[in-house]
C-alpha cells in the first residue's frame, strides 16, 4: 500500500491501468471520461487530489474504436484537471509515447533531396544551374512570387479528405513521406521542399504547458524525444523482459543470433548480444513506399551470417509490420529455421496483423505497452505478450518515494 | 494586397471545414495553400507544408467538426507549429467556434477549466493572434474569460450585424419579437431586439444536467408575433426546441431560432424536425454537412465575407471594430 499517491487512468488502456493498482495495491481514483455529443471531451475527477502525487497512465494507441488524438486531450485534460485542482505533483505515465516517431525525411540514393531549380529552357538540355534562389528574394523589381498562377483543386482534395467520423478510409504511413504525390496526387509548389510537422516537440511542449511535471515512458523510438522536454522524463526499458523472455522461452538461445532490422535498432540489440553473449547481425534497408517486391526486397543487405541458426529480430515498435515482415522474408531466403521477432510495442496498424500473419516470422513477442487483446485474438499462439505493469508498478514507486530507478534500467 | 513586399497572406485549411476556407480565399481572391493533413493508419496526425510560408503572414482556418472536436484540435496545433518551424512571420489561427468554449470556468470541484488549457496550447504550438466567431456569449463574461487565457490578441467576431440584416430582409421587424432562450443569454438578444427596434422576451430555464433541459417559464408577451429565439449555438437544441413549444403555448403565430454555431449533435436533427420550430437560421462556423439534406428546416448565413474581410484588415493592419456593426456584403 503507497499512500498519497492517486493513479488515474486514462480510457486509452484499462487493463494496464488496474494490473498496476493491483501491484500498487490501491485503487484506481474513480473519474469521469467521456465525451459530450458535441464531440468535447468531459472529464470529471471525483477523488480529492489536493496535496497528492497524482499518476495518469495513458498510452499513445487509438484502435478499438478509440482515436489517439482523443485520448491526448484527454490526457491534457486531465493533467490541467489535477493541477487546478491542486495535486502536488502530476506526472504522466506514457508506456508508448504518442507522435515519438518522426516521419521519415524524404532521404534517397543520393542523399536529402535538394530541390531542382526548374530548369530554365537551356542549351542542350542541360542544368544551368544559377544561384539565384527558388523563390526569389524579394526586393525592389523582383517580382513576387507567382504564388496563385499554379490552379490545384486543393480544396476539392480536402473536401475528399475532411474529417469525418471514425478513420478515413485511406490509410498512411509514416513511410509515404518519401513518396507524397500518392496521397491525392499532392504536388508541392515547385521549387519548394515539402515541409512535414515534426509533432514530437510539440506534443512534449502541450504535455508541459497542460501542466505536467514528470513524464514516465518506455523505449522511446528516439531518444531525443527526451530532450524535447524542460522536465524530467525517465524512459524505462523493455529490454530486461524481452531478455528474460529469450532466456526463458527460446530453446538453445545461445546459438541464436540476435538480428537488428534497420541501423538504427542496432545499439538496442547489439546491447542485448553482448550482455547474453550471443551472435549479432544487422539488417541494412532502404525503404521504399511502394509494394513489395523482389528487386526491392533484394534492396535490404544482411549483414552477418544466419544460415540454419534461430533469429531473434529485435525493434522497438513495429506499427505497420513492414519493417520486420520484411526482414523476416530475408533471414528465411538467407538460410534462418525459425524466426522470433521481439518488440516493445506492437501497434500493429492499418493492415499489419494480415501482413504478419502471412510472413515468415514464426513467433512474435510483444508488450502489453499498448492493449494487445484484438491482436492476441487474430494472431493466436503466434503471439506471445509480456506484461509491462511491474516495471511500471515499480517505478511510480520509485519515483513517489524519491528513489533512484536507474536499477530498473538494467537488472539482470 | 501588400505591395512589393513578401509578406503575403497565406491561408491554410484545416481538414474540417474546406468549404469556408475557400469562400474566404475566394473572397480574398487568393487561393487556399497547399497543403496536406492526414492520418497515418497509427491514427497519429500529419500536416505538410506544400509552399514556402517563410515571413509570410499565416491564417490558419479550423473549425470543429461535431463529434471529432479533438481530432480537429490536434490538426490546428500541428499545423500551427509546422509554420512556426518554417519560419512564418505571424500565425493567425482563425477558429470561427472555439472548442471547448463552454468550459471556462471551475463550476466543482477539480472539473478541468479545457478552455484555458486550449488557449495555452494554441500558445504553446506558436499561435500569435486567434480570431474567432461569437465566444460561447451567452455568458457574456466568458468572451472576457477566454480572451483573458490568452496572452496574445483575440478578436471575437460577431455574427449579429448579419442576424440583424437577415431579419430585415426576410421579415418585418415590426411584426416580431426577440426571445433569449436564457438569462445568460439576455444581453445578447436584448442587443438585437434595440438594433431591431422590437420587443423582447425571456424565457427562464432551471438546467440540471449538461445537455438535460429543466422546467422553461415565459416572461414577457410573444401573443400573435413572430418570436424569433436567439442563442450563440444549437448543440442538441433541446433547449430551442422546448423553448420554442412554450413560446407555441403561449401565442407566438411563429418560432425561429437563430443561433451563430449550429453544432448540432447528437439526435438534434430529429429533435428540430419533430419541433415546432419553423426554421433554425444559423451560420456556417461549423460545417453542416449533410445535415441541410436531412433537415429542411435549417437555413445558413454565409460567415466567411465577415471572416475574410477580418483576415484583410489583421493583414493590413487595420482596425476590425468596424465589423463589430457592419456585415461586409
Amino acid at each position: 500500500m503507497v499512500r498519497n499517491i492517486v493513479v488515474l487512468g486514462g480510457n486509452s488502456h484499462p487493463e494496464l491501468v488496474e494490473s498496476i493498482c493491483g501491484i500498487l495495491g490501491l485503487p484506481a481514483c474513480s473519474r469521469i471520461l467521456t465525451k459530450f455529443s458535441s464531440g468535447e471531451s468531459r472529464c470529471e475527477i471525483q477523488d480529492s487530489v489536493r496535496g497528492k502525487d497524482v499518476y495518469i497512465i495513458q498510452t499513445g494507441f487509438g484502435g478499438n474504436g478509440s482515436r489517439l488524438n482523443d485520448h491526448f486531450m484527454d490526457l491534457c485534460i486531465m493533467i490541467s484537471a489535477c493541477k487546478t485542482g491542486s495535486a502536488r505533483r502530476v506526472t504522466a505515465v506514457l508506456p508508448l509515447f504518442p507522435y515519438s516517431r518522426q516521419p521519415d525525411l524524404p532521404y534517397n540514393k543520393a542523399g536529402a533531396p535538394l530541390y531542382k531549380a526548374p530548369t530554365p529552357n537551356g542549351e542542350n538540355g542541360k542544368n544551368q544551374y544559377t544561384f539565384d534562389s527558388v523563390p526569389p528574394t524579394p526586393g525592389p523589381g523582383v517580382p513576387k512570387t507567382s504564388g496563385l498562377t499554379n490552379s490545384s483543386d486543393i480544396a476539392n482534395q480536402m473536401i475528399k479528405n475532411a474529417l469525418t467520423n471514425g478513420s478515413s478510409k485511406e490509410q498512411y504511413t509514416t513511410h509515404d513521406y518519401e513518396n507524397l504525390s500518392i496521397v491525392n496526387g499532392f504536388q508541392a509548389k515547385p521549387g519548394y521542399k515539402q515541409w512535414v510537422a515534426q509533432a514530437g516537440t510539440l506534443v512534449a511542449n502541450l504535455l508541459t504547458c497542460a501542466g505536467c511535471d514528470h513524464v514516465i515512458t518506455m523505449d522511446l523510438h528516439d531518444p531525443q524525444v527526451q530532450g524535447f522536454f524542460d522536465i524530467p522524463v525517465d524512459n524505462l526499458y523493455g529490454q530486461p523482459l524481452l531478455k528474460r523472455y529469450i532466456q526463458q522461452h527460446i530453446p538453445n538461445w545461445r546459438d541464436a543470433v540476435i538480428i537488428s532490422p534497420d541501423a538504427g535498432g542496432a545499439k538496442r540489440a547489439t546491447a542485448i548480444a553482448d550482455s547474453l553473449g550471443m551472435e549479432f547481425a544487422l539488417i541494412h534497408k532502404e525503404r521504399r513506399p511502394t509494394k513489395i517486391t523482389d528487386r526491392q526486397n533484394a534492396s535490404m543487405m544482411l549483414v552477418g551470417n544466419v544460415t540454419d541458426r534461430v533469429c531473434i529480430l529485435l525493434d522497438d515498435i513495429a506499427d505497420t509490420g513492414n519493417t520486420i515482415t520484411r526482414a523476416a522474408k530475408l533471414l528465411k531466403k538467407e538460410g534462418a529455421t525459425t524466426i522470433y521477432a521481439l518488440l516493445t510495442h506492437g501497434v500493429f496498424s492499418g493492415d499489419a496483423i494480415s501482413r504478419v500473419k502471412a510472413s515468415a516470422i514464426d513467433k512474435l513477442v510483444v508488450t502489453n505497452s499498448v492493449p494487445q487483446d484484438e491482436h492476441k485474438k487474430q494472431l493466436g499462439s503466434k503471439l506471445d505478450v509480456l506484461d509491462i505493469s511491474p516495471i511500471f508498478a515499480e517505478a511510480m514507486r520509485r519515483v513517489h518515494h524519491g528513489e533512484s530507478i536507474s536499477v530498473l534500467f538494467n537488472y539482470e | 494586397m501588400s505591395g512589393e513586399m513578401a509578406n503575403e497572406v497565406k491561408l491554410i485549411s484545416g481538414r474540417s471545414h474546406p468549404e469556408l476556407s475557400e469562400k474566404v480565399a475566394k473572397r480574398l481572391g487568393i487561393e487556399v495553400a497547399r497543403t496536406i493533413s492526414l492520418n497515418y493508419s497509427n491514427q497519429e496526425t500529419s500536416f505538410t507544408v506544400g509552399e514556402s510560408v517563410r515571413d509570410e503572414d499565416v491564417f490558419i482556418i479550423q473549425s470543429t467538426t461535431t463529434g471529432d472536436v479533438n481530432e480537429g484540435l490536434m490538426e490546428l496545433l500541428i499545423a500551427i507549429s509546422a509554420c512556426r518551424t518554417a519560419s512564418a512571420r505571424r500565425i493567425t489561427a482563425v477558429i470561427p467556434n472555439f472548442p471547448y468554449a463552454r468550459q471556462d470556468k471551475k463550476d466543482k470541484s477539480r472539473a478541468p477549466i479545457s478552455a484555458r488549457l486550449v488557449a495555452n496550447m494554441l500558445q504553446t504550438a506558436g499561435a500569435n493572434h486567434i480570431v474567432t466567431v461569437d465566444l460561447h456569449a451567452s455568458q457574456v463574461r466568458s468572451v472576457f474569460a477566454i480572451q483573458g487565457f490568452f496572452s496574445v490578441p483575440v478578436d471575437n467576431l460577431y455574427a449579429e450585424p448579419s442576424f440583424l440584416r437577415y431579419i430585415r430582409e426576410n421579415y418585418k421587424p415590426e411584426d416580431c419579437v426577440i426571445v433569449s432562450p436564457d438569462a445568460g443569454g439576455a444581453k445578447r438578444a436584448t442587443s438585437i431586439a434595440d438594433h431591431l427596434n422590437t420587443g423582447f422576451a425571456l424565457i427562464h430555464k432551471e438546467r440540471p444536467r449538461p445537455n438535460v433541459v429543466g422546467r422553461m417559464v415565459l416572461v414577457g408577451n410573444v401573443e400573435d408575433k413572430i418570436a424569433i429565439l436567439v442563442d450563440d449555438m444549437a448543440d442538441t437544441c433541446g433547449t430551442l426546441v422546448k423553448a420554442a413549444s412554450v413560446l407555441k403555448e403561449n401565442g407566438a403565430k411563429a418560432v425561429l431560432a437563430l443561433v451563430t454555431h449550429g453544432i448540432l449533435s447528437g439526435k438534434a436533427i430529429e429533435n428540430l424536425n419533430g419541433s415546432v420550430l419553423e426554421a433554425l437560421i444559423c451560420t456556417n462556423t461549423v460545417p453542416l454537412g449533410d445535415k441541410i439534406e436531412r433537415c429542411p428546416k435549417i437555413r445558413v448565413i454565409d460567415i466567411s465575407p465577415t471572416i475574410a474581410e477580418a483576415i484583410r484588415r489583421t493583414h493590413n493592419g487595420e482596425s476590425v471594430s468596424y465589423l463589430f456593426n457592419h456585415a461586409p456584403v
